[in-house]
């Protein structure tokens, strides 16, 4: 593995009122809102295309993934541009979050294994979570599987049985 | 070094392509001397290149080859079906000594002792045959000709063009047979050598051509400055001025000579005539009759040239061959020459011309060309941006040269698309050789017919073209086909046929692959996807839908595994790799009566013209070349539409209503355009919102997020930085067809 694949840095975003966090090696761009491409007959989540300096980008309403409704268009919506590892290709997707938070430092030790509660939670898609303060859990997600499936997550439902 | 090597190592794979392709004639027409002398070339060229690398194995191995062809090509051995498998197990062997040019891996070497021990048994046998004074082999025939030459008539015996072999290397017994066998008859030649200018600076030295020349037997060099072309003011010194005259008395025939200056011919003018039959040096007198000749001026014809020398010397003088320096002269020979000798010069001219286009074409690395392709690609996007600053500034000269620059680019991407276009018969020669092997191993008489093999197609497409193609073949021969005895039974010709057909239809370029086989039995296909579970027993299903069973992973029937198919890994793979490269498969079958697959490519990958539309405020391109009228239409038109059919200058056309289709919400514009597009035989049209013009798009993959999206092809990024899809008319139709029979 790569150097790049254990760093303990992790950025965290917000999508509604939840925090998640995705390891920085997965990172590549944190871009502002563009101009989307719709692709017609595309599902839902796949929001369309934007130009991200002359390659085509395909851009992933996160929030409609995790079953959220669709992402309104504030100040603060950021696209992840992410480099996803499907079987053996790498490529690019971008990513909608309603905002990007800070860049955390997380020790192998902190992170907590995830809760086995909820029947619908996807615990394959999360790595671990991390106690940020007493309230407050982060999700830390496993990029690659999050965005090689083509079905909706129900994050949403299962992090409120975390709670 | 290690550069070169690899250059010379692929080159040597392409010249062992030329050579099957040739060896393949020659299985059909054994007697076809254009081929003979070919096979024998590549191998002359082969052996040459290797010695010069280092590649001994190859060198050595190639040289025996080349000895039986040297036989073959002079009639004195006749080629037969040991020869030609001989030598067809020489070009795999030839393949595995170029991956493992030093034999480093044992069993390599083994192989290689075992291969040309055998060659060297066969070359030993004619060896013998041939120094027990035979001038003529037969094989097949069992017996051999004794001093009965095989020339049909006794004219063209007559001027026969004196060849005796010519391979230098004379540790070989059968060369110094024959060389023994012909040492008495001596020719002389005069080898005019008229250098252009820059044959020095080329960094060529004459002197080694003459000491070459001299190797050949006894030679004599003359000098002629060109006094008349040069200025003495102006000389540059590096320049050459002089025209050499080398006479040269010889056993071997003009072929050695020429080989001496195989690197030189493009760089001079040179003409070699056999101007007496023994050795003028042998005359107590020829001082003076060179120098009569050489006394001739330039301006006077060969053919004074050869009464000068008839009247001098008693013997007869014949004109060999005219090679391309010579004057247009030769009236009196040219009754006494015959049809076979014309073939001959025939041939040799068109191996000259060969030669020649070979030097106008050079070598790139492919990766180049990929970086070419890019650099153009960009430069049309950046274009596309200037473009669209000079339609809005003011300025009229930016607009003139924005318009300039357009032109350019699309000149300069149209020749950088066709120096990436191959001809697809690099491809499907290939097979032939499949196709020989795979039939001889099953028992089946089988012949592949190759048409349209100068369809061109891109580069790395022809290269992802080879496995499905590989594919097919193998199904063809192995399910498809019946063995003779059944062919009979059918009342079927006993050799089968398989056809592979390209041709250019519209924008695509299609590969139709036909047998005369048994074709697909779809019974059998349904069951077996019944029993492995593919389908439920009670699904109905047409022969459509049947036929795409066979798509599916993991779908076989051959009954027992062979090692020519049935490995489990089908057409599916078939399919999926013509899909990387935006192609479909269609397969067509009747039973009985044979089986057709049609692979349909798109011209290009990269770079398409393409029609600039709207439809909801989202920008979509059209490929130019489905395209064939617009029209603009009054909504209402549209809305009344009976059935989507409207009528257009009197033609009724079915049409798709995009915003419909793509479940626009936003109001619809008053007058809408329709788009005539081509879909097989048929004129089809899309609705859409606004044109927009006409736009060259760079075509970018949408990734593996989009790949069901299917009805796009494409995205390319606009002057302005948005995007714009490229609609596949040909998926829009099939998809919202298909979509309407299932309502």
């Amino acid at each position: 593995m790569n150097e790049l694949s254990t760093l303990t840095s992790y950025l965290s975003f917000k999508l509604g009122d939840e925090t998640f966090a995705a390891n920085v090696s997965k990172v590549l761009n944190i871009l502002e809102m563009t101009k989307i491409t719709k692709v017609p007959k595309a599902p839902e989540y796949m929001k369309g295309v934007i130009n991200l300096r002359g390659t085509v980008l395909p851009l992933v309403d996160t929030r409609i993934k995790f079953g959220l409704t669709p992402t309104e268009f504030t100040a603060n919506t950021c696209i992840l541009v992410l480099d996803i590892q499907i079987e053996n290709d790498t490529l690019q997707v971008g990513a909608l979050v309603d905002a990007v938070q800070e860049v955390l430092e997380i020790e192998p030790y902190q992170i907590l294994p995830p809760p086995n509660i909820g029947s619908k939670f996807h615990s394959q898609f999360i790595v671990g979570m991390y106690k940020a303060t007493e309230e407050q859990f982060i999700m830390i997600l496993d990029m690659d599987k999050v965005f090689s499936t083509e079905e909706l997550l129900e994050v949403h439902e299962s992090s409120q049985g975390t709670q | 070094m290690d550069q070169f090597k690899q250059k010379a190592i692929e080159e040597a794979y392409e010249l062992i392509a030329d050579l099957e392709a040739s060896l393949l004639v020659l299985e059909d027409n054994s007697d076809d001397k254009n081929h003979i002398s070919k096979v024998f070339r590549i191998m002359h060229t082969l052996k040459g290149n290797s010695a010069m690398f280092g590649f001994d194995y190859i060198a050595e191995y190639t040289h025996h080859i080349e000895s039986i062809y040297d036989l073959v090509r002079n009639d004195k051995l006749k080629l037969n079906k040991d020869i030609f498998d001989l030598t067809l197990s020489s070009v795999d062997h030839l393949n595995l000594l170029l991956e493992d040019v030093n034999l480093a891996e044992e069993a390599n070497k083994t192989r290689h002792t075992a291969k040309l021990g055998e060659l060297m048994n066969f070359v030993k046998k004619i060896n013998a045959l041939i120094e027990s004074g035979v001038t003529f082999i037969d094989l097949d025939a069992g017996k051999v000709t004794q001093e009965s030459a095989p020339t049909p008539t006794v004219a063209a015996k007559e001027v026969e063009s004196p060849k005796a072999p010519e391979p230098p290397i004379v540790e070989d017994k059968i060369e110094e047979a024959i060389v023994e066998e012909v040492k008495e008859k001596q020719f002389t030649f005069l080898v005019t050598i008229n250098p252009h200018k820059e044959l020095l600076q080329l960094g060529t030295n004459p002197v080694f051509l003459f000491d070459d020349l001299a190797e050949l037997g006894h030679a004599e060099t003359y000098a002629e400055i060109i006094t008349d072309t040069i200025d003495f003011t102006t000389l540059n010194p590096t320049e050459c001025h002089v025209i050499w005259r080398v006479f040269v008395a010889t056993t071997q025939g003009i072929d050695a000579i020429k080989d001496v200056f195989i690197f030189v011919e493009s760089d001079c003018d040179l003409d070699i005539k056999q101007i007496s039959e023994d050795n003028v040096f042998e005359r107590k007198d020829y001082v003076n009759d060179i120098n009569k000749i050489l006394g001739i001026s330039e301006t006077k014809s060969f053919l004074d040239l050869q009464y000068t020398f008839e009247t001098i010397v008693k013997p007869t003088v014949k004109e060999t061959k005219p090679t391309k320096a010579s004057k247009p002269t030769v009236e009196e020979p040219k009754q006494e020459v015959s049809v076979p000798v014309v073939a001959e010069v025939k041939l040799e001219k068109t191996s000259t011309a060969a030669k020649d286009a070979a030097a106008t074409s050079i070598r790139v690395p492919s990766e180049r060309l990929d970086t070419l392709m890019n650099l153009v690609s960009e430069l049309v996007t950046t274009q596309a941006r200037l473009s669209m600053f000079a339609e809005t500034s003011d300025n009229t000269e930016v607009t003139a040269i924005a318009e300039n620059v357009q032109k350019l680019t699309r000149q300069l991407r149209d020749i950088a698309f066709n120096i990436c276009l191959v001809p697809i018969q690099n491809l499907l020669t290939r097979f032939q050789r499949l196709v020989r092997d795979l039939s001889a191993e099953l028992k089946k008489d089988v012949e592949l017919y190759i048409e349209g093999s100068e369809t061109e197609l891109d580069k790395s497409m022809i290269e992802n073209l080879s496995d499905p193609i590989m594919h097919i073949l193998r199904n063809s021969l192995d399910h498809g086909i019946e063995l003779p005895e059944v062919r009979e039974k059918l009342g079927k010709p006993k050799k089968a046929a398989i056809h592979i057909r390209a041709y250019y239809s519209g924008a695509n370029v299609i590969i139709q692959i036909t047998d005369d086989g048994a074709g697909i039995d779809l019974e059998k296909v349904r069951n077996k996807a019944i029993s492995k579970g593919l389908v439920s027993a009670d699904t109905n299903l047409s022969k459509k839908d049947i036929i795409d069973l066979l798509f599916l992973p993991g779908f076989s029937t051959a009954e027992k595994i062979t090692g020519v198919s049935g490995r489990g890994v089908g057409m599916d793979v078939v399919r999926r790799k013509i899909m990387d490269i935006r192609g479909e498969v269609d397969v067509d079958s009747k039973q009985g009566v044979g089986t057709s697959i049609s692979i349909r490519l798109p011209l290009t990958l990269s770079i398409i013209d393409g029609l600039l539309v709207e439809i909801d405020a989202v920008s979509y391109i059209i490929p130019l070349s489905v395209v064939d009228k617009c029209y603009a239409v009054e909504h209402t038109k549209i809305e009344t539409a009976y059935n989507n059919i409207i009528v257009l200058d009197g033609e009724q056309i079915p049409f798709y209503y995009m915003r419909e289709e793509f479940n626009c919400q936003s109001t619809t514009p008053l007058t809408e355009q329709i788009i005539i597009v081509r879909f097989e035989e048929h004129r089809i049209g899309i609705v859409i919102d606004t044109i927009i013009g006409e736009y060259q798009a760079v075509l970018k993959p949408l990734g593996k997020m989009y790949k069901k999206q299917d009805i796009i092809s494409g995205a390319s990024i606009l002057g302005d930085g948005t995007i714009a899809l490229v609609l596949d008319s040909n998926k829009i139709i099939k998809r919202f067809s298909q979509h309407e029979m299932a309502i």
